[in-house]
């Protein structure tokens, strides 16, 4: 088990500084010079080779990927060129915001795929209902769905704010105002997805002996669902969630855009709109250092889970 | 999700096909004309109204189809032609090969498909050729895994078996007895592949790396529009309905093929 754990571990840090040169080095070949991007077009030769030197952008591409992954290592991920803020404090300042987003969305998803796939069919009427709502979710972009609410609860119910973000501190109510909608629009998708992964599992669970000594029990259809049917259904759920948080990164840079949030996914749009190299470049391992953390955590879960992969057969 | 669903994804992308192609019929007026008459609500001079610079809504959305099905089977094809050999290669080969490719695969798989997209079309610079290109490079390692899955279900049966046994190269197993096995898989897959694709660039519009303007272009509209939605609504809407019922109907039919 350990060993496992080990060697994840290991194989997980090879592919997580595999990717970091792969993507310093193809943004910084193909972006062009940073200095002429900062100083523009018309820059002297003279001040461009100045910056380059005051930044160490004329030394070898090798030796400014290791500078900067030592830096990375110990905290120290570069300073914007837009804001000249440094960049692991924009990042840490703006995290907690998509974190919030995330986990209410996911929260969502999962409470409301699991619920609404396991009502008792026996109530005919929401099963079609359902599966449209799972379809939507899965192919109404989520820029459409965020326009489409504010459009209804905005701009003609005047129900809820349209975009900005309130922190915590200013009220609870006017935080969580400012919270529906985007959680809503990112959720959408996720609802869908894990209904298709809930209902195949609760298919097969159903069929199984256990299931019919509930109902030969005498107890009713609803507690057979939600008590005996849907615990045993929901684990592969809990594994896609896992799987999912990389894409989830992706919603969320398209919802913080709609909602104009102060989260990462707004900061890495606007480093990209400005070619802003460090944030584009941290965002970047950010992203795939939690994709493949969650991969590992995803894994050793499988294996704690699982028996025959525990001992190692 | 089979037969009805399946009719009905036809007809939507048969609907949207044939609003492509008979754009220039179709539309009303020219999407690029701009006019003095702007954000006018929807009149019978303009059934959808006019946008921020006079333009007639409706004859813009019409002409948006053709970029947003030329991308969406750009894009499928290049994925095809990728992640269907890497695919038919690991699972027919196996062996150190299919280790290293499925490795690759798997990595691809974990990243967002919106991000990496992003940050390669900032890189190169949004085109129609281009978006086709990255989005197809995203694109690919699903298509990859499936077949490989396929393949690898496949080269364990009997008549392959023989095959070998009898000296059949590895290419002429692929020819002969994975690819007629694997073809019904990557058809389906296809449709599904062009509905992500087309979801994919309508998002990348919306955050400003799409087909540049003045194209008419799904996800950009919904982005201008979105400024305005108190005064012509369906600036947005109309665009991002359209784009809406497009991935749909490509979507359904992929699905009910599973």
């Amino acid at each position: 088990m350990l060993r496992l754990i080990v060697r994840r571990v290991l194989l997980m840090l090879a592919t997580a500084i595999a990717i970091s040169a792969l993507l310093f080095f193809t943004v910084t070949q193909l972006l062009g010079s940073p200095a002429e991007m900062m100083l523009g077009q018309d820059a002297s030769p003279q001040a461009v080779a100045a910056l380059n030197a005051a930044y160490g952008f004329d030394r070898p591409a090798a030796s400014q990927y290791l500078h900067w992954l030592g830096g990375a290592l110990s905290g120290d991920l570069g300073r914007s060129y837009t804001t000249q803020q440094s960049v692991a404090a924009a990042i840490a300042e703006r995290i907690p915001v998509t974190l919030e987003l995330t986990l209410w969305s996911i929260a969502l998803a999962v409470i409301a795929a699991v619920v609404c796939n396991t009502i008792p069919v026996a109530r005919g009427v929401l099963q079609p209902a359902v599966t449209v709502a799972n379809l939507v979710g899965i192919t109404v972009p989520n820029f459409m769905l965020g326009v489409s609410l504010i459009f209804v609860l905005s701009v003609k119910l005047n129900l809820l704010p349209s975009t900005g973000w309130v922190p915590w501190s200013d009220g609870i109510g006017v935080h969580l105002q400012h919270m529906i909608m985007p959680v809503l629009t990112l959720s959408a998708y996720y609802f869908g997805a894990f209904s298709i992964v809930y209902r195949a599992e609760y298919a097969n669970v159903v069929q199984r002996p256990f299931i019919r000594v509930a109902q030969a029990k005498g107890l009713s259809d609803w507690r057979v669902a939600f008590r005996h049917a849907a615990p045993n259904a929901v684990l592969p759920v809990i594994t896609f969630v896992g799987v999912s948080i990389g894409q989830l990164t992706g919603g969320a840079v398209v919802t913080e855009t709609i909602f104009s949030m102060p989260g990462t996914g707004r900061l890495f749009v606007a480093a990209i709109e400005a070619r802003d190299f460090p944030v584009m470049l941290a965002m970047g391992m950010l992203i795939v250092v939690g994709v493949v953390v969650m991969n590992l955590l995803a894994d050793i879960g499988y294996a704690i889970a699982n028996p025959q992969i525990r001992h190692g057969s | 999700m089979t037969r009805p669903g399946r009719w009905i994804g036809a007809g939507l992308v048969a609907a949207i096909a044939i609003v492509a192609i008979a754009a220039p019929l179709l539309a009303p007026q020219d999407p690029y004309a701009s006019g003095t008459d702007m954000l006018a609500l929807p009149s019978t001079a303009h059934r959808l109204g006019t946008d921020d610079l006079g333009r007639d809504v409706l004859s813009r959305v019409i002409y948006g189809a053709q970029a947003s099905l030329a991308i969406g089977f750009g894009a499928a094809l290049v994925a095809m032609l990728i992640g269907v050999p890497v695919g038919l290669v690991a699972g027919t080969l196996r062996g150190v090969i299919d280790v290293a490719l499925a490795a690759v695969i798997d990595l691809f798989i974990a990243l967002p498909g919106l991000v990496l997209a992003l940050i390669i079309t900032v890189m190169v610079a949004p085109s129609l050729r281009n978006l086709i290109l990255v989005l197809g490079f995203v694109m690919w390692p699903p298509i990859a895994r499936l077949v490989r899955g396929q393949a690898l279900a496949i080269r364990e049966m009997l008549f392959v078996e023989a095959a070998r046994a009898t000296g059949g190269t590895p290419l002429w197993i692929i020819r002969h007895h994975v690819w007629p096995g694997v073809l019904p898989v990557v058809a389906a897959q296809f449709a599904t592949s062009v509905s992500f694709a087309i979801f994919t660039s309508a998002s990348l519009s919306f955050l400003g790396l799409g087909i540049p303007p003045p194209a008419a272009d799904w996800g950009g509209m919904v982005r201008s529009g979105y400024d305005y939605l108190a005064i012509n609504p369906w600036m947005s809407l109309a665009p991002g309905a359209a784009v809406s019922l497009t991935v749909m109907g490509f979507y359904v039919i992929g699905r009910s093929f599973r």
